[in-house]
């Protein structure tokens, strides 16, 4: 949460213990990797923002984890420690989009400074991203879409819970559209006339968070050449919604915290106190109560927050609105596009309810959008779709296509039923023609 | 009668002027709110040198602190003139073991670029409260005028001030309220 995540590789393990207890000291979160080889493993998992890289170490060297993780991640930051003897290789290394070396033992001032510049260059690019990101959400807004029990349920609970002024916490997987029940509670509520402003805690750089919801007065820092009103101040009279709270660091915590306990904040730099005369709606995909334990979210904010909470259920479990979604998305590509498409036929709306969408809805409306734009004919098809392409599978399933696991599976499920046809349509969520046209298409036959 | 409240054992290894040493405890007190006392525990550092840099290697001095004191003392800090450094780094003013029960301050580099006595007391005190902080689970703090901001320069040590900033108060409270319920 706010700390930048950095991986130490050295197969030294009094070096790798002395660096990772002088960082964590620093804020940040550090996991230690013995070799090249468990660093692809941990890698693989979870993504860092800065590798140190031992460059000799036992088995794969320095030079070659550095290629290997470039391949996968560009953007990562490597920095190559070095003895004295290796200066050489480490050059080498720079050639190789290796961020910079350094001479060990270094000093304390070099490699804080180190960490600072790569960490302010990152924070840079991610500003630059959050801006985009920004005028991707003004230009887009969906409303919500379902006629599943699930969403029924979501849609009751949002009439119940918006007459009423009470701190909401949506929780739910990334993509699931807790944005859309945090606006929906908005425009039910008797605050509707008001502003609904967003804030995506998760997408802003640490370094633009506290002007960016506190506002600030002109002279505060170097950069603040104007006043400026923060989200907070512009949600006077709304909502104040709080996208991936989950995300936000201790510092922020405590001053929010502050805020919903005061209901008044003050602008960095500024003196003259402001009412917080706002809703405030938050939401996350992480497990606060997790993170609590982790003693990386106050357990006191956490209270503030959590008055009444729901959950959004992921898509998988709410396959019955695809279609409806899907036929929605298409209208709006369609129409954005230029490209006027009739529908999407029955065997893609098939594959797509076959699928487990692990990225929900967002995932959706992205496939649907690229299947606009390839699709040659008048309706989507299934080849249209991204999810099934070949090109979607990654190496290590080779053998194991999603072909080859709808294949597997239908032909288990048949197994289970005794080839009951109904049965089986029922179980894959199919109808019997599409079950038949698969049974054909794989050519599946009843085991002796 | 209320339980004692738990105190913060002051470990010199060498002789140290009584000026400087009730100095650091009484910064101890004022930041930590805990009493300090003074009772030397190791007098030989041998075991933590290093020929080749001619250094002392701080971590396994910890150790032995942690090791030595009495397990009523809630933290522990060894002050010591003796140049330290850790594996990775040329040196450090200082370690701790993080969230854990020991530390360390060194005087050596402390006395670099010194105006006047007053300063050299000053830079003591503030280290190894900063260092009792770790232990404390508090982390270095960006606020250049809070104890707990990492210190590139020395001189960074003399413009920084004696105390915690809001946040690392709040932050310093969480933790001891936690030992107090974990001690429960």
């Amino acid at each position: 949460m706010g700390s930048t995540r950095i991986l130490i590789v050295d197969d030294e393990l009094i070096m790798r213990e002395s660096l990772a207890g002088w960082l964590e000291r620093d804020g940040h979160f550090v996991e230690k990797a013995p070799s090249g080889e468990d660093a692809l493993e941990i890698l693989k998992e979870s993504r860092f923002d800065i590798l140190l890289v031992d460059i000799k170490m036992e088995g794969m060297s320095g030079l070659e984890l550095l290629r290997r993780v470039k391949e996968n991640d560009p953007d990562v930051a490597v920095v190559m420690i070095t003895a004295y003897g290796s200066i050489p290789s480490s050059i080498e290394a720079m050639k190789h989009g290796a961020q910079d070396y350094l001479l060990k033992p270094f000093d304390p001032n070099e490699l804080g400074v180190l960490i600072e510049k790569i960490i302010e260059s990152q924070a840079q690019a991610q500003e630059n991203l959050y801006l985009k990101e920004q005028h991707k959400e003004r230009t887009r807004f969906e409303s919500m879409i379902g006629q599943s029990t699930s969403m029924q349920k979501v849609f009751d609970f949002i009439k119940d819970v918006a007459p009423t002024d009470t701190t909401v916490l949506i929780t739910g997987e990334t993509g699931t559209g807790k944005g859309l029940a945090a606006k929906a509670i908005h425009t039910n509520s008797p605050r509707k006339e008001g502003p609904f402003v967003g804030i995506n805690c998760g997408a802003i750089p640490e370094h633009l968070m506290e002007s960016e919801l506190f506002g600030h007065q002109k002279g505060a820092f170097t950069d603040a050449k104007e006043n400026k009103k923060g989200r907070l101040e512009m949600a006077h009279g709304g909502t104040l919604f709080l996208d991936e709270i989950g995300e936000i660091n201790m510092r922020m915590q405590i001053d929010l915290l502050r805020v919903l306990e005061d209901r008044v904040f003050y602008r960095v730099g500024g003196t003259q106190p402001r009412e917080a005369d706002f809703r405030v709606i938050a939401a996350t995909n992480r497990n606060l109560e997790k993170a609590i334990a982790d003693g990386i979210f106050r357990e006191d904010l956490f209270y503030r927050l959590n008055v009444i909470a729901f959950t959004m259920p992921p898509l998988r479990e709410r396959k019955e609105d695809i279609p409806l979604l899907a036929e929605h998305f298409l209208r709006r590509f369609s129409q954005e596009t230029n490209k006027p498409l009739e529908g999407i036929d029955r065997e893609a709306i098939d594959e797509m309810m076959m699928y487990e969408w692990p990225g929900n809805i967002r995932e959706l409306e992205n496939a649907v959008e690229r299947a606009v734009v390839v699709s040659k004919a008048r309706k989507i098809r299934a080849e249209d779709l991204p999810i099934f392409r070949p090109e979607h599978i990654t190496p290590q399933a080779a053998g194991k296509s999603l072909k080859d696991m709808e294949r597997m599976h239908i032909q288990q499920v048949l197994e289970e039923t005794d080839w009951n046809i109904a049965q089986s349509a029922k179980l894959l969520e199919i109808d019997r023609t599409t079950l038949y046209n698969k049974i054909r298409k794989y050519e599946l036959k009843k085991a002796d | 009668m209320g339980a004692e409240k738990p105190r913060i054992l002051i470990s010199p290894v060498e002789d140290f002027d009584d000026e400087l040493v009730d100095r650091v405890a009484a910064e101890i007190e004022r930041a930590f709110d805990f009493p300090a006392e003074r009772l030397p525990l190791i007098d030989d550092l041998s075991f933590a040198h290093d020929p080749g840099r001619n250094q002392f290697h701080s971590t396994p001095i910890l150790e032995r602190l942690d090791a030595s004191a009495p397990e009523h003392y809630l933290k522990i800090i060894g002050m010591t003139r003796v140049d330290l450094f850790i594996p990775i780094l040329t040196h450090v003013y200082g370690e701790a073991q993080l969230g854990g029960r020991a530390c360390i301050v060194s005087t050596h580099r402390l006395k670099e670029e010194m105006k006047a006595e007053r300063t050299f007391l000053e830079r003591v005190a503030k280290e190894a409260v900063h260092e009792l902080g770790h232990t404390f689970k508090l982390l270095h703090c960006k606020d250049k005028t809070c104890i707990m901001h990492y210190c590139r320069h020395i001189s960074d040590v003399d413009r920084k001030s004696g105390d915690l900033c809001r946040y690392c108060k709040i932050l310093l409270g969480d933790e001891v309220k936690r030992m107090g319920k974990a001690g429960d």
